[in-house]
């Protein structure tokens, strides 16, 4: 029930609002605008988007096993133990959310650049990491990763260890606790953790540009692909299919996350 | 088979120091108020909470001996855990709750779905096999989670407040089951619980728990007819005092005395029941030796007798009519008089 001293609304209130309203809306409205719908299907098919829709998934994909990898287990160890230093480390995670990308592609290339001791161990094993397709997963996964871990995290302490002592009392090992009971009760976190990781990377520039480059079809991804068509070679009509392209799969993120990660904020 | 649990440890304000010994055959009941340490104690046995110093044996499995450095992890100790709230995991169907434990030492999964669709047919719930845990009752899931355990064929059986998640209006029909249920397990059983009731009805012996210290054990009726603490003799509804006999007199710790009629001396426990405390706002007639000057203090009705707390040297609670209470307008209060009769007053030794 609203209570009747906020059912009429402050007018000094509504316009700053409504202004917040139309901030968004506008620029959305314009790309819809300048949408060449005639040509639409032609130039989503066109090679060059195809390829960038190809290496954006690719690369996307290869981020979110990356964070999968690396950050349930983090999570998990972040809310389950008491860990020293876990504080450090939590806010560690969560610094690629702040870091402006761009610095996070120039540290990137300072650890895992080709002349860095480590970089010159990777290129030894035949991996080049700068200017190469699997550098831009690594730069779309650095950037995701904490979306994942701080998600996962969450779910994981929504749930306390309870059930985890269910099963040891009936006799299960710990790494039996942890697939049959931890991971499956996490699954929709994790799910959840991974969508927004995904669509994270997917819309990944800054540090994917500067970690990896644009070259098409090896580093030059949809966001890549949508900036220097807009600004290069002038082909706004190219830009704004790309754009509407990734407009299309954030707005299906949304959807699917809509309950579960929105419902949360509710 | 027998368990032997020496505890000492610190949890929080609660410091708990017991030793408790179980035999197989007969369930036991841990009673005690909130806070005194029984659910600390059930999960120390089972190994889920930490001692400072102590020794959990079962049938001659050393499970923790802290002198030793013994300890087995949960996951080893053959002991069957009741949750409070059942701990059915809700990613899994009920069958495969009740497998888990079998699947979980090692048992084929086809051996241990048909084990499993024994004891659901067994606890009545075989129709609930492929649901989840959500779509079962209280009583339900308290029925899988008790098949859960006793399909594993534990060594001991532990359960923590066994009743408490089931609403009210099931729990007589769930006692009765339940106490079918546990006599089928011929292993250690002890459960714990704060209600008196619950411990009668299910278990032959009690212990009973009291700010992590053992204050008395033995069958239930011989604790509640002698208590040797307040909250049991509250739990049982009786007056407890507490003092020392020489003669016919017991001289109670405020310094009072009353006549009693026993063979006991020196220190010792008296009840008296509430019914036999007699109210009068004058004097009486003849002359009782036992007239004790109070303040009613509260009046709790409760049915066709009602409850007058009194206050006088020593806390006392009378139970009269209600006829009697209004006659004596005992709900404005006041100054009366209680007598009790020396043959009224059980006296035991401390």
């Amino acid at each position: 029930m609203t209570r009747g001293v906020t059912r009429r609304p402050l007018i000094g209130l509504v316009i700053p609002a409504a202004v917040a309203v139309l901030f968004i809306a506008l620029p959305l409205v314009g790309l819809l605008a300048h949408v060449d719908w005639s040509n639409l299907p032609s130039e989503l098919v066109s090679t060059d988007v195809l390829t960038a829709l190809r290496l954006s998934l690719e690369c996307s994909a290869i981020a979110v096993v990356i964070a999968l990898v690396i950050g349930v287990p983090l999570a998990y160890l972040l809310a389950r133990t008491s860990l020293p230093g876990r504080r450090v480390f939590r806010g560690l995670v969560t610094l690629p959310l702040v870091l402006p990308p761009v610095v996070g592609g120039i540290a990137l290339q300072t650890a895992f650049g080709t002349t860095t001791p480590i970089g010159t161990v990777l290129q030894h094993l035949g991996i080049v990491l700068p200017f190469s397709t699997a550098g831009a997963a690594i730069a779309e996964a650095f950037v995701g990763f904490p979306f994942l871990v701080i998600t996962v995290e969450a779910g994981l302490r929504q749930r306390d260890d309870h059930l985890e002592e269910v099963a040891a009392t009936l006799g299960a090992r710990p790494w039996r606790r942890f697939w049959q009971v931890t991971m499956p009760l996490a699954a929709p976190s994790i799910a959840a953790g991974a969508a927004l990781c995904w669509a994270r990377a997917l819309g990944e520039f800054g540090a994917t540009i500067t970690f990896a480059g644009s070259f098409p079809g090896t580093t030059e991804t949809l966001p890549i692909a949508a900036y220097s068509s807009f600004e290069g070679s002038g082909q706004v009509g190219e830009a704004i299919t790309l754009s509407l392209l990734l407009l299309a799969i954030s707005i299906l993120v949304l959807v699917v996350l809509r309950d579960r990660w929105l419902g949360a904020l509710r | 088979m027998t368990l032997h649990a020496r505890v000492q440890t610190q949890l929080g304000s609660l410091h708990l120091d017991c030793d408790v010994s179980v035999d197989s055959n007969v369930t036991v009941a841990v009673l005690g108020p909130n806070g005194a340490g029984k659910t600390t104690l059930l999960r120390v046995i089972a190994g889920l909470a930490p001692v400072a110093t102590g020794r959990v044996e079962v049938d001659g499995v050393v499970f923790e001996d802290t002198e030793s450095r013994a300890w087995l992890a949960p996951e080893a100790r053959r002991v069957g855990f009741v949750f409070q709230d059942h701990g059915l995991f809700p990613h899994l169907s009920v069958l495969d709750n009740v497998a888990f434990g079998l699947r979980a030492r090692g048992m084929n999964r086809d051996t241990a779905a048909t084990k499993a669709h024994e004891w659901l047919e067994r606890v009545d719930l075989g129709r609930y096999a492929n649901s989840r845990p959500s779509a079962l009752s209280g009583g339900q899931s308290q029925r899988a989670a008790l098949a859960r355990v006793l399909v594993t064929d534990p060594q001991a059986l532990l359960l923590d407040e066994p009743l408490a998640a089931v609403d009210a209006s099931g729990r007589l029909e769930l006692r009765r089951a339940l106490r079918e249920h546990l006599a089928t397990f011929s292993g250690v059983r002890l459960l714990v619980t704060h209600d008196p009731l619950e411990a009668a009805s299910l278990a032959e012996r009690v212990i009973v728990l009291e700010e992590g210290h053992v204050t008395q054990e033995g069958l239930f009726s011989e604790v509640s007819a002698r208590p040797r603490s307040a909250w049991i003799a509250r739990m049982a509804g009786l007056n407890l005092l507490r003092g020392a006999v020489s003669g016919d007199q017991i001289r109670l710790e405020d310094g009072s005395s009353l006549t009693v009629a026993t063979d006991v001396a020196g220190p010792a426990l008296a009840t008296i029941q509430p019914r036999a405390v007699a109210l009068y706002r004058q004097a009486p007639e003849g002359s009782p030796r036992n007239v004790v000057r109070c303040k009613v203090a509260g009046v709790d009705p409760e049915g066709d007798r009602w409850r007058i707390r009194l206050d006088g040297p020593f806390p006392l609670v009378a139970e009269v009519t209600p006829a009697a209470a209004a006659e004596l307008r005992l709900a404005d209060g006041g100054e009366v008089l209680a007598v009790v009769k020396a043959t009224e007053i059980d006296v035991y030794s401390m």
